[in-house]
């Protein structure tokens, strides 16, 4: 059985919003862009906090934001 | 390249560089006895300069990026430094323990020698600590 693991819609929720950008999403959620680059690239899990921020700021659900499959 | 990742850089550099001059100046005293020059000035004069010049470079780089240099680390940032610090910790643990065992049982050892051995450990913890960092920030980590 192959591992799970944590996945994002990030990118595409960015496109959505008119492509905003890594610096504008990072801006609002606290972050730096290269913090926001490697949670989309999966290669960082943020913690709860930062998770319901970026959904907060897309205005979806967390699990529109995040899976774990 | 990020504003913390230009800062790690800067430090690793300026640290090798004292690295070397120190390692230079161990060398020439420990086996070739040559007492050319007073070891206090040197060492402290040499981490003194490159001190500044560590200081100069982190203006610098607030200068090019002052948004960056204000703001303060988020977790990713922080969750790095930890990682770092832990791994330059072992590197210290057994730096010291192998210092103190060289240099009570290697033959013509002296408390000059031993302090060598420990000012080396040091050195290597702290490249092993911005090297750690560099490469969790190049892995996107």
């Amino acid at each position: 059985m192959a591992a799970k693991a944590i996945h994002n819609n990030i990118r595409r929720l960015r496109f959505d919003r008119k492509e905003m950008t890594q610096q504008e999403l990072a801006d609002r959620i606290g972050v730096t862009r290269q913090t926001v680059n490697a949670i989309e690239l999966g290669k960082y899990s943020p913690s709860l906090e930062v998770a319901f921020k970026i959904a907060e700021v897309f205005d979806v659900p967390l699990d529109e934001v995040f899976s774990y499959r | 390249m990020s504003f913390r990742e230009k800062s790690a850089w800067i430090s690793f550099i300026c640290i090798l560089i004292f690295g070397g001059f120190y390692g230079w100046h161990a060398i020439r005293v420990e086996f070739f006895d040559i007492y050319d020059h007073n070891p206090m000035v040197y060492v402290f004069g040499t981490m003194g300069a490159l001190v500044a010049l560590e200081i100069a470079l982190h203006v610098a780089i607030a200068m090019q990026s002052p948004r960056d240099a204000r703001t303060p680390k988020d977790e990713r940032e922080r969750l790095i430094t930890l990682r770092s610090s832990s791994v330059a910790f072992y590197t210290l643990f057994v730096g010291a323990l192998a210092s103190l065992g060289l240099g009570m049982h290697l033959p013509g050892s002296n408390r000059y020698l031993m302090a060598e051995l420990l000012m080396t450990a040091i050195i290597t913890t702290l490249l092993v600590r911005f090297g750690t960092q560099i490469v969790l920030y190049r892995r996107d980590a």
